[in-house]
């Protein structure tokens, strides 16, 4: 078929008319992508941040405010009325079978996990995100650093991993044991000083 | 060619995954549940048919030479705008599909619509083709999604049905289960159309 039409074409396609039909069609594609990326960009970016908070008082619902630790990036403690820390949040990005798992892991300040909340992934439907649903979200309540292994690759870990996931178990179960590490730290430097 | 005819034929007849048999590797990678299935069926669907309205609009302007990589221009165009709005309006369902949107610039069925019947016909067939056409991939990704989800998770829409005496087998949710009940589906429909095919000529005979 593309035979016939190009033949009965030939006369009146020289290269420039086909370099110009391809440049204003690149030009006017080009225009409405930024025009529309002009008026939404704004709104996703206020979505996202929104979509943040939101998960962040999911995570800790009893805290009254969230407020940012200054100079730590990716770590934010969660307040109650009195302005006591209840517990931190933090984002750690492990990597997992479809690439990054964005999650949020809330840490209470004397190094256990409390929740955790896996805000973006790519792992594989059905499998990889059933580590967001309970049975497996269930088991992480209270547990320190050195729990924080799946049961299959140390004797000292208490993780079950999920059947036909274990890379994700794995990725999943080592961001929150960073998470708790990090706060650890965190709060040993905080009281030295 | 009346225009429901334009319209329905999509949905059985020319069903594009079990029986033009195009885009399958969407109908194997995103149908792992019914939830996803159906989203990524509804953006094929909004896709496929402003394509196909834009190609016939330009089909008189565009070279024939460059008309593929003008298409898929368009096409690009298309989907990035689906993904911005996705993006704005609803942050968990962009999340939910992922890469996967990407991906729907290169679906075979996008561009072989634009190429075997936009760019021949007016707007409205061309607006209803896509319609149709969208209609019964949601409808194939919809059937294959719902009984990967029941047989492999036990559920339907993320609603447990089967209770906890079914151990799913797991086989379902990975590729190969979509493979098999892809095939069996195929097989189903041909089986379908044959004896619709001999019923038409008992009649003629009659």
């Amino acid at each position: 078929m593309s035979e016939l039409t190009i033949n009965h074409d030939t006369k009146s396609s020289g290269i420039f008319k086909i370099a110009l039909n391809l440049t204003v069609t690149c030009l006017v594609s080009g225009a409405i992508i930024a025009g529309v990326y002009y008026l939404t960009h704004p709104i996703a970016v206020q979505k996202e941040q929104e979509l943040e908070i939101q998960s962040m008082k999911e995570l800790v619902p009893e805290a009254a405010t969230t407020e940012e630790v200054t100079g730590e990036e990716g770590l934010t403690a969660a307040l109650d009325e009195d302005g006591s820390v209840i517990a931190y949040i933090v984002e750690v990005e492990p990597k997992g079978y479809g690439g990054a798992i964005d999650m949020l892991v809330a840490v209470t300040p004397d190094g256990a996990v409390s929740n955790f909340e896996i805000v973006s992934a790519d792992e594989t439907p059905g499998l990889g995100t059933k580590a967001a649903e309970s049975p497996f979200k269930d088991q992480f309540s209270g547990k320190t650093s050195e729990e924080l292994q799946l049961t299959k690759d140390s004797s000292e870990g208490t993780v079950e991993a999920i059947t036909g996931a274990t890379i994700t178990s794995r990725a999943v179960t080592k961001g929150m044991k960073q998470a708790v590490d990090r706060v650890n730290t965190y709060v040993e430097e905080a009281s030295q000083e | 060619m009346n225009l429901w005819k334009i319209f329905s034929r999509g949905i059985l007849e020319e069903n594009p995954i079990f029986v033009l048999a195009l885009s399958l590797c969407p109908a194997l990678a995103v149908t792992s549940s019914v939830a996803t299935a159906l989203t990524m069926g509804l953006t094929v669907t909004f896709v496929i048919t402003m394509n196909n309205v834009v190609v016939s609009v330009i089909r008189k302007l565009v070279n024939p030479k460059v008309r593929v990589p003008v298409y898929i221009t368009s096409i690009a165009t298309i989907v990035t705008l689906a993904i911005l709005m996705l993006e704005a309006f609803a942050p968990e369902l962009y999340q939910s599909l992922g890469i996967y949107l990407n991906l729907v610039v290169v679906f075979a069925i996008i561009l072989a619509r634009a190429e075997s019947f936009a760019s021949k016909n007016g707007v409205l067939p061309s607006l209803l083709d896509g319609l149709g056409m969208g209609a019964g991939f949601t409808l194939a990704m919809i059937v294959v999604g719902a009984i990967r989800e029941l047989f492999g998770n036990g559920s339907l829409l993320g609603v447990q049905i089967l209770g906890t005496w079914y151990n799913p087998p797991l086989l379902f949710i990975m590729a190969p289960g979509a493979f098999i009940v892809l095939g069996y589906l195929v097989g189903a429909m041909k089986i379908y159309q044959k004896k619709k095919e001999n019923r038409e000529k008992e009649r003629e005979h009659v």
